[in-house]
């Protein structure tokens, strides 16, 4: 009986090493876990160096070590950390988005360890382009869309930020911030537009076919739409459209185009005006009607004695 | 009463009640299953559980496109059956029984108008149709020209973009979805307000007139509600009137 138990609780601890994050994460953790507040860097930023460890553990990561991503630094924490250990790739990538990463450039580059052909397709996407070629510090990368990478749930659960009950709010951060907006010029405009077309209305409403931002602009690989790769450039919308609307002709993809309603498309803007014009004096009309018909009728019945016919 | 009079006038035969019928059936099933597409940003958890009575948004739009097409049938088949009674002499217009809009319908709501606000004395004298159901009728008339051929377009998009010239293409869509909604909610509350009102509501018909059944009304009526088509058509019987 004792060997038997002693046998379980071998294999139990076993158990434990393998599906949960290694003793070294839990040193970390230990402290990492624990902190409440935020901290300056050297460089000015303020940064929260504390992780939720609960929420960790059930991530999609939750069982990595630290050090797997956090590559700089070494197993005596807080040692000047190290360029030398990391992996080649992982430190040109680090340095090309350094001025991207607020805490931990080369923990950011080192998604592409194991998720190396998505990176590879986001450094060419327009969000890529803009942090590497433009220099750009509040261009998008992975952590952008799918959150702290301590968190990451699977794209099928509901807290994922690119699960596609999220996945239209998650676009909206950048795309309807104003400031972003100026600079980069787009407009704000594009999720109302969204919204208000028939596709965002069955979205809303949970249509599982309803198309998101992603159905039609792709995401890891996402372009400008005058970028001839792009999904929905120009000659690539018959293909795009065809997804759903099988038989899509030229004619009928240039129908969807986010344009603002007012100024620039005046036709739609004083079309609906008119027909507001049109059904409220047809409203006014009718319940005009009604309500002094049902006064009259009242007054005939209760003070004419039912005359007046 | 004079025995020469039935007690009872057909007013509508057993064709247009079925198609009366299918039309609300249609019409009820399609304002229910569309509504929940008119304000979903606004009152979203409300939309939402009303779209899960009608078992999910792909059903629901399954419902309304099936619920529209059989209203725009049955609004070919009026328009064809009209066709047929008209050109076979067995519907003709004439002056106190047609429903098509004439002048003195006009005259007809001011006096009803001026009667209402106690300025009139006498109310206006009406044929088979009223000023009031031919607004109804022609109301219909409307909404299917413009709902029914705009929910036609979307819900065949690819197939009717070729009747769109390319420099229309950009802007008509909106138009189109525009008009659907904003005409849908204009017929909502035109059958919320001016049918159930006139049909339902009224002190004589309330809960509802049975006319939509049976087809019939009651000479008596018949001479209150529709004097000079009661007096068409049975003027020359003496003694018919009071």
């Amino acid at each position: 009986m004792r060997r038997f138990l002693v046998i379980v609780f071998l294999w139990l601890f076993l158990l434990c090493l393998t599906y949960s994050a290694s003793a070294e994460t839990f040193t970390c953790l230990a402290c990492h876990s624990a902190m409440k507040g935020k901290i300056r860097t050297e460089g000015g930023t303020v940064i929260d160096v504390n992780v939720d460890s609960e929420r960790y553990a059930t991530s999609v990561h939750g069982g990595f070590d630290c050090l797997m991503c956090h590559k700089q630094f070494s197993l005596n924490p807080h040692e000047p950390a190290k360029i030398g250990n990391i992996p080649k790739n992982i430190a040109a990538l680090a340095g090309k988005i350094a001025h991207k990463a607020k805490v931990d450039p080369v923990a950011l580059a080192a998604c592409t360890e194991c998720h190396d052909s998505v990176y590879n397709m986001v450094q060419e996407s327009v969000h890529g382009k803009n942090v590497i070629e433009k220099k750009q510090s509040d261009g998008a990368l992975c952590t952008d869309c799918h959150g702290s990478p301590h968190y990451i749930t699977p794209k099928s659960t509901a807290t994922s930020l690119v699960n596609k009950k999220n996945i239209v709010k998650t676009c909206g951060e950048c795309h309807e911030n104003e400031n972003l907006a100026k600079k980069y010029d787009f407009g704000t405009h594009i999720l109302d537009r969204y919204y208000e077309s028939f596709h965002g209305k069955k979205y809303v409403i949970g249509h599982p076919n309803a198309p998101t931002c992603v159905n039609c602009h792709s995401y890891h690989d996402i372009r400008m739409w005058d970028d001839p790769k792009s999904p929905v450039a120009w000659d690539n919308r018959t293909a795009t459209c065809g997804k759903c609307h099988k038989g899509a002709t030229k004619k009928f993809v240039t129908a969807i185009t986010h344009k603002p309603i007012g100024k620039h498309n005046p036709i739609p803007y004083w079309f609906e005006k008119g027909l507001i014009v049109l059904l409220l004096s047809v409203f006014a009309f009718i319940v005009g009607h009604v309500v002094i018909e049902a006064f009259a009728e009242i007054r005939d019945r209760v003070f004419r004695k039912g005359g007046g016919h | 009463m004079n025995n020469e009079l039935p007690k009872e006038y057909l007013r509508f035969n057993v064709i247009e009640r079925i198609q009366h019928v299918i039309l609300f059936i249609t019409f009820l099933l399609l304002t229910f299953t569309g509504w929940a597409l008119k304000y979903p940003e606004i009152t979203i958890e409300h939309q939402r559980w009303w779209i899960s009575m009608w078992g999910g948004a792909k059903t629901a739009g399954l419902i309304h496109r099936i619920a529209g097409i059989t209203m725009l049938i049955d609004f070919v088949w009026h328009v064809i059956y009209l066709g047929y009674m008209l050109s076979t002499g067995k519907m003709k217009v004439r002056k106190d029984t047609t429903i098509v809009p004439l002048p003195k319908d006009i005259s007809d709501l001011i006096k009803n108008m001026l009667y209402f606000l106690g300025i009139g004395k006498e109310k206006p004298q009406f044929g088979r149709f009223s000023y009031i159901h031919k607004f109804d009728y022609w109301a219909v008339f409307w909404g299917m020209g413009i709902i029914g051929a705009s929910g036609f377009f979307l819900a065949f998009p690819v197939q009717v973009s070729f009747l769109f010239p390319s420099w229309s293409v950009n802007w008509m869509w909106e138009v189109i979805s525009i008009m659907h909604s904003d005409e849908a909610l204009l017929a909502i509350v035109f059958i919320l307000f001016w049918h159930f009102y006139n049909e339902h509501l009224k002190w004589d018909k309330f809960p509802m007139s049975t006319t939509w059944i049976t087809g019939k009304i009651t000479m008596e009526q018949m001479r209150h509600e529709h004097p000079l088509e009661y007096e068409l058509e049975f003027g020359s019987k003496k003694g018919a009137n009071k």
